[in-house]
């Protein structure tokens, strides 16, 4: 056994201040079709991970056919018009390839990842799926019952319900950006084969279109991309405006879990996109708010109270505009203290953020960066978040530049000047029966319970 | 076809106290990953108990001699460190990744509470953290659409006290009935450098990493290590234990189990090929047949869980589609199995699982964070950091034939067990 005194260890180290570090900078080229081509070099890097951008924002879907971007994505690597569905598949996964996708409100990502030494051989595939693919009736009809299948998935699930329920509020009622992404169960339901081709008609092609490729690339890689993509045309290509998101008006609902044993929370607003000035400000402001784990909210509602596996704010940007939230599953006995002490905590008025803090959240950010962008994947994301943000290549750089000049100060004016308490919009999941009245005590006197079916 | 060669450095050093440490230089990002495995997983919990490894876990971010409570987060994170911990079956880990100027800071912090948890650890951090870990329960298990599938799946395929028998999570009774004094208790028994292994990855050089963790580690004295837990293993299941439940869920749903070999044993990576043929990826005999040939199910998944404690467990699950029947979808689950027997799996198919297996695999190695912790769990478990290197070998070495020999001797029908989701009425 040993002894308690036994261990004697010295004074605490002190952090040796990191590096210099910078997001890497890619070599662009431009095929004679329009599409651009970013690639990140970066050696040691054996699977590469390509995205292909497309500048195709959920406006351009007709309002009674939302979702037919997810579908059509979903239905690209199911067959083209030079292989079947399984031969594709098979093609694809005898490559070593993962096929993925995105759809955001600001465009669609095509997403592929491969070792290094087989991308000739994916690299074709993938082209084929985004330039010639089958989109056959049956397999669109296909994707459409199982999307169907995941909303029901997605709504029985208590934070995706909660989650569903904040943006019908947070976002302007009857816009594009109240609803989800992939589409509500009525639009989608009248999506097509002729739905999806059309929208791949219309839509996908190479102007406006980047194909970003990170890791250890080979020497031939520009003539790859030349090879399978240069043939992509864009005569039938079609421009399609952005449409910024608007606020809606605050609200607080329960979606109702009969007998669920936790609430699940979204308690926010709407809030800006990364050009805004207040950017770096408000990255500071909400880390120290609910970021950090020892963050404010973290720091009482579990670490003190353990009312909590956990609770966080986070700033959500969109290509123009954005929302933020407090979210968190908190055991329904607790909900309306939770919620008090929640709001309480999120005014900065008498606990004004202190230069310990704001330090705290600069290093943070800085120090984590190296190894978040240090492979191919990390990059590749990145790279596609700047590609459909519209930002600069040096965007990460220059925000890191920005954290250093945030101020206690420049902080509080700006996570005031966005976060009110006492206006914020509230989306609970869970047992109405026993949530409601304790809400409704908690200063949530117009409680509303709705139905995400309806 | 010849696969990437691997070689990353992998250099050893056991200290006096028995703590074992291996390095792997990695310079290109000036950050580096540390990582320590103790041996102990929720496979060492005693009935009545279970959800304490889980649950110990917790506390050892509650301060030491040295480091108040929560201060291990605190102090990381402004560093510009990725921190956390996570228990399994078959181990607890702790680790960090952090630029490498933090790298003294990370070893003097895991080093004191390796050496002092004790002398911090109060009846009210632990009753605090009893309730977090109960709130993660309820969160992730207990508020969710098919939370309990584990908990049931692992009473039917283990015998009633069976070191798997019971989930990493535990029950709720066993979180109730927890003391301080357990805790206290599982220190002593489990948490000594001889019992743990560290993994330091990324810009330090091995001489560098084995000076620094001598440095902070020596101190902590060696205690009595546990004996190791041997479980002999388990021929496959007999009798078709069968489960139904009916619950508030979005869709019916079943799966299927099987016990395996353990992890690396005789078989075990046929079989997890065999599982992969069966229904990985969207080539996989269970997504061609059943999501795009029939349209029966809305999603379907095979997997092999690879455990060292004398097995492995092997699931098999899809959910319906709204009208078919559990049994409709179950009965299309076992006549795909049947047909892994009748029509054996081609060497493309088991090439292109195995062609998965590569990507994943090296998509893992490239982070020094999971490189770490693959070094420290090939070490922990086997003996053998180099699997890093010469693991993903072993699995391409396996020829078809293998994969249907060891398909015939565990993952057949009449081994398995069964458990169906019914819908509510509505």
């Amino acid at each position: 056994m040993s002894q308690p005194n036994a261990f004697a260890p010295g004074p605490r180290p002190h952090i040796a201040e990191p590096g210099p570090w910078s997001f890497p900078t890619p070599r662009r080229a431009t095929l004679d079709n329009g599409l651009e081509v970013v690639s990140y070099d970066l050696p040691g890097q054996h699977v590469i991970s390509a995205s292909l951008v497309l500048d195709v924002p959920l406006a351009a879907e007709p309002r009674e056919l939302e979702g037919v971007a997810t579908i059509t994505c979903r239905t690209l690597d199911e067959g083209t018009a030079k292989h079947s569905t399984d031969e594709f598949a098979e093609l694809l996964e005898t490559a070593g390839a993962g096929f993925g996708l995105d759809v955001s409100s600001a465009g669609l990502q095509l997403i592929l990842d491969v070792p290094s030494r087989r991308l000739d051989a994916a690299l074709d595939l993938f082209a084929e799926a985004v330039t010639i693919p089958a989109l056959a009736g049956p397999d669109i009809d296909r994707q459409v019952q199982l999307r169907l299948a995941e909303i029901g998935q997605a709504r029985a699930n208590p934070s995706q319900a909660a989650a569903i329920a904040f943006r019908r509020t947070v976002f302007a009622a009857g816009t594009r950006y109240a609803r989800m992404n992939d589409g509500e169960p009525d639009t989608v339901a009248a999506v097509d084969a002729e739905a999806a081709q059309s929208f791949h008609h219309d839509h996908f092609g190479p102007r406006g279109s980047k194909l970003i490729l990170a890791g250890e690339l080979p020497d031939t890689v520009q003539s790859l991309v030349e090879q399978h993509f240069g043939v992509w045309s864009g005569d039938h290509q079609r421009a399609v405006d952005h449409r910024p998101p608007e606020p809606g008006a605050r609200r607080s609902v329960i979606v109702h879990r009969p007998g669920a044993v936790q609430a699940d929370l979204q308690f926010g607003g709407f809030g800006i996109d990364r050009t805004d000035p207040r950017w770096a400000d408000i990255s500071v402001a909400s880390y120290i708010m609910g970021g950090a784990f020892l963050s404010r909210l973290n720091g009482v509602l579990r670490e003190e109270l353990g009312y909590t596996y956990g609770v966080r704010m986070g700033f959500n940007p969109l290509r123009s505009g954005g929302t933020f939230s407090v979210s968190g599953s908190f055991r329904t006995e607790v909900i309306g203290d939770a919620l008090t002490r929640a709001r309480d905590l999120l005014s900065i008025k008498d606990q004004p953020f202190t230069p310990a803090e704001v330090k705290d959240a600069v290093t943070y950010f800085a120090g984590v960066s190296p190894l978040r962008y240090a492979t191919a994947d990390g990059v590749a994301d990145q790279a596609a978040i700047q590609a459909l943000a519209v930002l600069p290549d040096d965007y990460l750089d220059q925000r890191l530049a920005r954290l250093r000049d945030v101020t206690p100060e420049s902080a509080a004016a700006a996570y005031e000047s966005l976060v009110d308490p006492d206006q914020l919009t509230l989306a609970v999941a869970g047992d109405a029966d026993k949530i409601a009245e304790p809400l409704r005590q908690a200063r949530f006197a117009d409680i509303e319970i709705i139905d995400l079916e309806g | 076809m010849t696969s990437a060669s691997l070689d990353y450095p992998v250099a050893e050093h056991v200290l006096d106290n028995g703590l074992r440490v291996i390095a792997s230089p990695d310079h290109a990002t000036g950050s580096v990953a540390v990582n320590l495995w103790y041996d102990v997983g929720s496979r060492h919990e005693e009935e009545g108990r279970t959800g304490f490894a889980h649950l110990f876990e917790h506390l050892m971010f509650q301060g030491s001699a040295n480091v108040k409570s929560s201060e291990h987060f605190a102090l990381l994170q402004p560093a510009g460190a990725t921190v956390n911990a996570t228990t399994w079956f078959d181990r607890t880990n702790y680790f960090e990744a952090l630029p490498a100027g933090g790298l003294d800071l990370a070893l003097w912090l895991e080093a004191d509470r390796m050496g002092s948890l004790l002398a911090a650890l109060t009846a009210e951090n632990f009753e605090n953290q009893r309730e977090v870990v109960k709130e993660e329960k309820r969160q992730r298990y207990d508020n969710v659409p098919y939370g309990d599938v584990m908990e049931r799946i692992l009473d039917q395929v283990f015998p009633t006290g069976h070191p798997y028998r019971h989930t990493v999570i535990g029950s709720m009774d066993d979180l109730n009935a927890a003391g301080v004094e357990d805790a206290r208790e599982f220190f002593r028994r489990f948490y000594m450098p001889n019992n743990a292994v560290l993994s330091i990855v990324g810009d330090v050089d091995p001489e560098t990493a084995f000076a620094k963790a001598a440095q902070y580690f020596d101190i902590v004295p060696a205690a009595d290590r546990p004996e190791k837990l041997i479980t002999d293993p388990l021929p496959p299941l007999t009798g078709l234990p069968r489960i139904e439940t009916t619950q508030d869920v979005p869709s019916e749903a079943v799966y299927l189990t099987w016990r395996l070999p353990a992890d690396r044993a005789p078989g075990f990576d046929a079989l997890d090929l065999g599982f992969g043929v069966l229904g990985q990826g969207q080539s996989s005999r269970l997504i061609k047949s059943l999501v795009r040939g029939r349209e029966i199910a809305e999603s379907a998944y095979a997997s092999a869980m690879g455990l060292v404690g004398g097995n492995s467990l092997g699931m098999v699950g899809a959910r319906a589609r709204a009208g078919t029947t559990p049994e409709e979808l179950e009965d299309a689950l076992l006549s795909e199995i049947d047909r892994l027997a009748d029509e054996p799996p081609t060497s493309a198919e088991v090439e292109r699982a195995k062609a998965q297996t590569e990507r994943h695999w090296m998509q893992e190695l490239a982070r020094i964070d999971s490189r770490a912790d693959q070094l420290s769990g090939f070490a922990t478990l086997y003996d053998d950091p180099q699997l890093i290197n010469t693991r993903f070998a072993e699995v391409e070495a396996i020829t078809p034939e293998e994969v249907s020999a060891a398909v015939a001797e565990w993952f057949t029908p009449e081994r398995r067990a069964s458990l169906i989701y019914r819908k509510e009425g509505r």
